[in-house]
């Protein structure tokens, strides 16, 4: 096709307005022109308006005709043509789709189709049906342009065959447009048309096929019919179409049909003019009816597109099964059985076929019954390729969502439907409410069924007729009709079952006379049928699809929330046994976060792919390339009223989703334009963002495990069942013991029992990372636990200090002396260790000899690591906002600060020189690579429960981090950011800055520090572990000779060996501020106290940037303009 | 048996259940007992009235059967609005079935009218093997036992929630009128409205024909038996 430029404006157009012929969704009340014009000539999807020019149409007289005089030199008629990419339509109808209008402005014309479908004279011409094109001169047009078609000429071209117009050939169909407009826009259109005709040369064949498949053309055959088999024209022609041929007046239908074809062309080429829409009314002959029922739906274009869809798709699931197979296979034998055709293998084979193909198509339809009574009946007149794309049309235009697995659009049309009867028959709609019969109960398998099961067929079928060209406002106008012509019975009725069964023998009765009692004997012929259809389209002619539209715009979020709640309802009560841990509140919240944010990817998701393809059509190659890919018909989706999004989580949604409930699922890097974002002030809502608006989702190790504990059948994907049960086994026991276990089987891969070296490192690196922001639940604040050395003291002392920020500082001793004690009780082999609580004195001289060995191996592979690491600190420091201090790259040295600590040594550096130089030994025995090492659970649980602080991080502090219910109070990332606990946040001291600089703690805040830097890389986490352990033992003979250092790799050597030496010893701390404030950069605005106890202690803004006024910051940060600022400071303090 | 008018009261009910477990099929045994093969699948929901005569009073089911497949089950809200009774009805050869009944038995307690009673039955009796009249194999079952729900689970559960519990065939006729006399024996005199306009309503009801209805004890149910005319 030629314009792959406009064909990108409307799939854009088709990405706002995703509903474009559902009729659904808000941009309805602005449909884009391109879903107005595919809906008024019933196009395909792939077609756009082009170019529009008004024009007159002339239809030469006809055979038929000669001689009439209103018609001797043909039909006029003044409308608009417009050319598609692979379609001419002329209308005489106004044009519908300017861009400016509404649904309801473009239909507000009426014409027969009262703006649903093809509606007025005029024609729909598929650009390869176009044979040939003449530019005439005339006097009064600048341009005149002859049209002449394939009609007639498709089914077998070498026969010259007799037409009624020539001896020998076939008449022509020819038809001029004069084009009326300015010189230019009838070259425009010109142009386009002639790019058109180009491209659309090589679609004649595919024409011809889908054209020999259409019974007009063997019905005008004018050779000898009696050698050629008839095109299938359904299972009527084998089993007899239902009713009374002599009744229904088949015969003459049938000649008025081949007349009128012969003179405005067939099928494709069909021309429609006031008899067409006439001819319809009365109701189709039975071999023909297929065929108008596909040109009038325009399930012949789509049929076009794509002439071996259905054989395609059959040939391609061949032997595969599905939950919709198996649904069909049930109601195979029960789809209209009373037909001869379905009491036989044919019959039964063919409905198989088609409802299995749409089921592989439209995956997201499936089957739904009632499907299958239609498509039984459409089968009665059509073949099952036809049937296949008819069914499409119903599905995606006719009566869109009625079939979905919500059943959204029956729903909603049964709301409109009670709408206008209460409008058009309020004393009706009084009864029915005072007698508290439901109306819906009634009148859905009218809608849903097409009225194919509730009235008798051949009415049935004539009221499909006119469905079919007139669109779904015909379902809600026999509606009104049948309770209007019953009302008088229906007031009487005092229940359901009365309304029911008046009803009921109502229909039975179609066929009688409307005036069985009248003189007059020509309506004593009337049937109550006819009666029915004049009351429904004359009486309700006020029902447009512009009313319809626009009730169902009223109704749509009503009933979508009904249906949400009913789906919630349903799914949390069938969550299961584990669901039972949580309560209703909590398991609606799951539910409603689990879907959101579903919902929202899928949103931005179709935003992001917006952006691309407006990107791409700067790029024609690239263009036509997404084209290729895009799917054919965009439905709105997403909401679970509407039917099935997708259910299933990734992981990445997982880690959305987490973030929305856990500090410690959002991310503290600033990659991916985190910046922005975290520096709150400057946050601008990025579209282009995977994550929205919402904060970044961490990532970390720890989250990969739990999705994939989650992820029970290890498809890669969470249900909401495996999330809440994921959720119920961490919250819901309220077990302290079971969330030991969950976590140790979190980290026991193979499920032996045992978690390794490797393990338990990232069980330390797995609790840091959740407690970076600090704890939650219920600690003691006094809490000291047992196993903690002589630091402990001093943090007691602190008298000064709150409770919380004791407790988050003395968690990072707790993690060092879980990893020592893993160690020390992991591997029976190495019994010298079992005397934890006196450490230090069971260290052997031995030992010290031995370690710096173990450790030379690692030394220089963990440099180099160092450096890279450095060298990817400073990239990310380089983006750090224009704030950033020139010292920036200084920040690199991650730990020096803590060497100037080191100067002003306090008292306190024996004990803790002692302590760290004892674990270091320990730790250089962990990591021996000789004595391969594992904890068992006893040991794990143990270990957790010899520390206060730890057990209450199970019991408590865990699960309840999960804020399954409020959420994370301020959803706006600049809350994010402050809330991660940082060494800052840990220390804000009231001391003055002298007190501040010297002392130990320095130590404290650099474990945390690393600790910080360790989880923004979960990847090296474990090597970096073992880093610093090796610095600690490096520490140790520094220690010996404190003297004031420059930032260099040794003074980061030092800092880590401290912090695993102090291990809790920063609870005391006076100062850790400065020393991580280069980390917290690293983290992105990590600073903000506000989420950790510490809040309450200092004045300071440790971010100006955040314009957080957490009160939290060191006073120090204050006067720093940024994180890094507030390092440097603090270095140069 | 002809009889002096005794008080009679109309009751609602609702079918519910999984798609093809028979719903319709009990319906049709009750109410018309009769069989059919392939019985169009129930679109939106089907009305039916039967009634049934008790020794005290007449009770009017006005029965909505509703349709099976999944996702019409938002419909459903639609039709037990305001029943005193449901039927509950799972495939005694089909576990899932009964997994969905539990699903039933768990909305209707939570919304459907408070005190309606509830009955979970098991359908499709005649495949089991061990069980009464095993006729022919019936519906592409194998003629042997083809039973993958035993009656001790979904007794025990029937127990578990309160329901009335029954086992039957809509095929035989076996315990179907059964189910529909302990629903109107267990329907509280409270809750009974009183019948509604009788002539126009229920065209399937032969109204007249009133047979006997035994309230004692099981009995294996012929066809003929029962309150269905």
């Amino acid at each position: 096709m030629f314009s792959n430029l406009s064909n990108i404006v409307q799939r854009a157009q088709q990405l706002i307005d995703p509903t474009q012929g559902l009729n659904l969704s808000n941009s309805d009340r602005n449909p884009s022109k391109a879903s107005l014009f595919q809906s008024q000539f019933r196009l395909p999807s792939s077609q756009t308006p082009l170019y529009e020019i008004n024009a007159e149409l002339t239809i030469p007289p006809s055979n038929s005709t000669r001689g009439d005089p209103d018609h001797d030199r043909g039909w006029h008629y003044a409308g608009k043509l417009h050319l598609s990419e692979a379609y001419m339509c002329f209308s005489t109808t106004p044009t519908s789709f300017t861009q400016s209008a509404s649904t309801s402005t473009s239909s507000a014309f009426t014409g027969q189709t009262n703006g649903s479908g093809p509606s007025g004279s005029g024609f729909t011409f598929p650009l390869c049906a176009i044979r040939r094109v003449e530019r005439l001169n005339s006097q009064n047009f600048q341009f005149a342009l002859a049209i002449t078609t394939w009609n007639g000429l498709l089914a077998d071209a070498s026969k010259p065959r007799d037409g009624s117009g020539s001896n020998k050939n076939v008449r022509e169909q020819r038809i001029t447009i004069h084009l009326a407009g300015t010189r230019q826009a009838c070259e425009r259109f010109c142009d386009g048309l002639k790019r058109g005709l180009r491209a659309g040369v090589g679609n004649v064949g595919k024409l011809r096929k889908v054209v020999a498949e259409c019974y007009s053309e063997h019905l005008l055959r004018t050779d000898d019919k009696a050698n050629v088999s008839p095109p299938d024209a359904g299972l009527g022609m084998a089993f007899r179409y239902p009713g009374d041929p002599k009744k229904l007046r088949d015969r003459a239908k049938m000649r008025l049909w081949a007349e009128y074809l012969r003179d405005n062309g067939r099928n494709m080429m069909l021309i429609r003019q006031p008899t067409f829409h006439k001819l319809i009314r009365v109701g189709l002959p039975n071999r023909l009816r297929g065929e108008i029922w596909e040109v009038t739906s325009g399930s012949l274009y789509l049929r076009l597109e794509n002439p071996t869809l259905y054989t395609d798709t059959l040939a391609k699931y061949k032997g595969q099964e599905s939950l919709a197979i198996d649904e069909i296979e049930k109601d195979l034998n029960r789809s209209l059985p009373e037909y001869p055709g379905f009491q036989s293998e044919e019959g039964i084979g063919r409905l198989r076929r088609v409802l299995t193909a749409y089921s592989w198509v439209n995956a997201d339809v499936g089957y739904c019954q009632a499907m299958n009574i239609v498509v039984a009946a459409l089968l009665i007149y059509m073949s099952e390729s036809q049937a296949f794309f008819l069914l499409s049309a119903l599905c995606d235009r006719l009566v869109p969502g009625y079939y979905s697995t919500t059943m959204y659009g029956t729903l909603l049309d049964q709301k409109v439907f009670e709408s206008l009867v209460e409008k058009t028959m309020p004393i009706l709609w009084e009864h029915l409410v005072k007698s508290d019969v439901q109306l819906s109960v009634v009148s859905l398998p009218w809608f849903l069924s097409l009225y194919i099961n509730s009235m008798p067929l051949v009415f049935a079928f004539r009221v499909l007729d006119v469905f079919f060209v007139e669109g779904p406002k015909v379902l809600f106008q026999v509606g009104l009709a049948i309770l209007r012509i019953n009302g008088e019975e229906l007031l009487d009725a005092p229940d359901d079952g009365a309304f029911i069964s008046v009803l009921k023998s109502y229909f039975a009765r179609l066929d009688e006379s409307a005036h069985p009692k009248s003189e007059n004997p020509k309506l004593r012929a009337v049937t109550r049928f006819q009666e029915l259809m004049v009351v429904a389209f004359k009486e309700f002619s006020g029902v447009t699809h512009s009313s319809i539209t626009e009730l169902r715009l009223k109704n749509k979020d009503s009933v979508l929330n009904n249906i949400e709640s009913f789906a919630k309802r349903t799914a949390i009560r069938n969550l299961g046994p584990d669901s039972k841990l949580l309560s209703p509140e909590e398991l609606g919240s799951l539910y409603d976060r689990f879907y959101n944010v579903l919902y929202e990817r899928q949103q931005r998701d179709r935003m992001i792919q917006e952006e691309l393809k407006r990107q791409a059509k700067t790029s024609r190659l690239r263009a036509s390339e997404i084209l290729a890919t895009t799917a054919p018909n965009e439905v709105e989706k997403g909401r679970v009223g509407l039917g099935p999004s997708t259910s299933l989580m990734d992981y990445d949604a997982f880690r959305e989703f987490l973030a929305g409930m856990s500090k410690w699922a959002i991310s503290d890097s600033s990659a991916n334009g985190g910046e922005a974002k975290y520096y709150g002030a400057k946050k601008v809502p990025d579209t282009m963002s995977p994550w929205g608006n919402g904060p970044e989702p961490a990532e970390h190790e720890f989250l990969q495990r739990v999705f994939n504990k989650w992820d029970v059948d290890g498809s890669s994907a969470l249900t909401l069942q495996n999330v809440v049960t994921g959720i119920a086994r961490i919250k819901g026991k309220k077990d302290i013991m079971g969330t030991i276990t969950y976590f140790f089987e979190l980290y026991d891969d193979d499920n032996d029992g045992k978690v390794d070296r490797e393990g338990i490192l990232r069980i330390s690196e797995a609790l840091l990372f959740l407690s970076r922001r600090g704890l939650e639940g219920t600690l003691s604040p006094g809490a000291s636990s047992i196993g903690l050395n002589g630091d402990i003291s001093a943090s007691d002392s602190q008298g000064s200090l709150p409770p919380e920020i004791s407790t988050n500082e003395r968690f990072l001793g707790s993690i060092s002396a879980f990893i020592r004690r893993c160690f020390e009780y992991a591997d029976p082999d190495h019994p010298k260790n079992q005397d934890g609580q006196d450490f230090g004195t069971s260290t052997s001289d031995e030992d010290l000899m031995v370690d710096p060995n173990t450790f030379a191996i690692g030394d220089d592979e963990d440099d180099e690591e160092e450096e890279e690491e450095e060298e990817e600190d400073l990239l990310a420091l380089e983006k750090s906002p224009p704030g950033t201090p020139t010292k920036a790259k200084k920040t690199a040295n991650l730990l020096s600060p803590n060497e100037e600590s080191f100067d002003g040594a306090s008292t306190d550096n024996e004990s803790r020189r002692r302590v760290s130089k004892a674990k270091a030994e320990a730790a250089n025995a962990a990591l021996d690579p000789a004595h391969p090492l594992h904890i068992t659970l006893p040991t794990f649980r143990m270990v957790v429960l010899a520390d206060e602080i730890l057990e209450q991080f199970f019991e408590s502090s865990f699960p309840t981090s999960l804020h399954i219910i409020e959420g994370l109070q301020a959803p706006s990332s600049s809350y994010y950011g402050p809330s991660l606990t940082t060494f800052s946040n840990l220390g804000f001291s009231t001391r003055s800055q002298a007190q501040a600089q010297s002392g130990p703690m320095g130590g404290g805040r650099g474990l945390r520090g690393v600790l910080d830097n360790i989880v923004t890389d979960g990847m090296r986490v474990a090597t970096e572990v073992r880093r610093r352990m090796e610095e600690a033992q490096r520490e140790l003979e520094k220690n010996a000779l404190p003297s004031q250092r420059t930032e260099d790799d040794e003074d980061d050597d030092d800092d880590v060996g401290v912090a695993v030496g102090v291990r809790k010893g920063a609870s005391t701390d006076i100062e850790r501020r400065s020393v991580m404030s280069t980390d917290r950069d690293l983290l992105d605005g990590a600073d903000a106290q506000a989420g950790s106890g510490a809040a309450s202690k200092g004045p300071g803004h440790d971010h100006n940037l955040l314009e957080v006024d957490t009160a939290a910051g060191r006073r120090r940060a204050n006067s720093a303009s940024t994180t890094g600022g507030s390092a440097v400071l603090e270095f140069e303090g | 048996m002809a009889e002096a008018p005794k008080p009679s009261s109309s009751v609602k009910l609702v079918l519910l259940g999984e798609a093809a477990v028979g719903k319709s099929s009990l319906v049709l045994r009750f109410v018309n007992n009769d069989f059919q093969e392939n019985k169009e699948p129930t679109i939106g929901a089907a009305f039916l009235t039967q009634k049934c005569n008790l020794p005290t009073r007449t009770i009017k089911f006005e029965i909505w059967d509703t349709a099976g497949q999944e996702r019409f089950a938002s419909l459903a809200p639609m039709y037990y609005r305001n029943a005193q009774a449901a039927l509950v009805v799972y495939d005694i050869t089909k576990p899932t079935s009964l997994v969905k009944a539990r699903h039933w038995v768990a909305e209707l307690q939570r919304q459907a009218s408070p005190g309606i009673v509830i009955a979970l039955v098991g359908n499709k009796l005649d495949l089991a093997g061990e069980s009464q009249s095993t006729s022919d194999e019936g519906e592409g079952e194998d003629g042997g036992d083809a039973r993958k729900v035993s009656t001790e689970e979904a007794q025990a559960y029937a127990e578990e929630e309160s329901l009335l519990f029954f086992e039957t065939s809509a095929k035989t006729g076996h315990n179907v009128t059964e189910v529909f006399t302990a629903i109107a024996n267990a329907i509280p005199e409270t809750s009974l409205k009183s019948a509604r306009g009788s002539g126009a309503a229920g065209t399937a009801n032969r109204a007249g024909e009133e047979q006997r209805v035994n309230l004692s004890g099981p009995r294996d149910a012929g066809a003929k038996d029962g309150c269905a005319c």
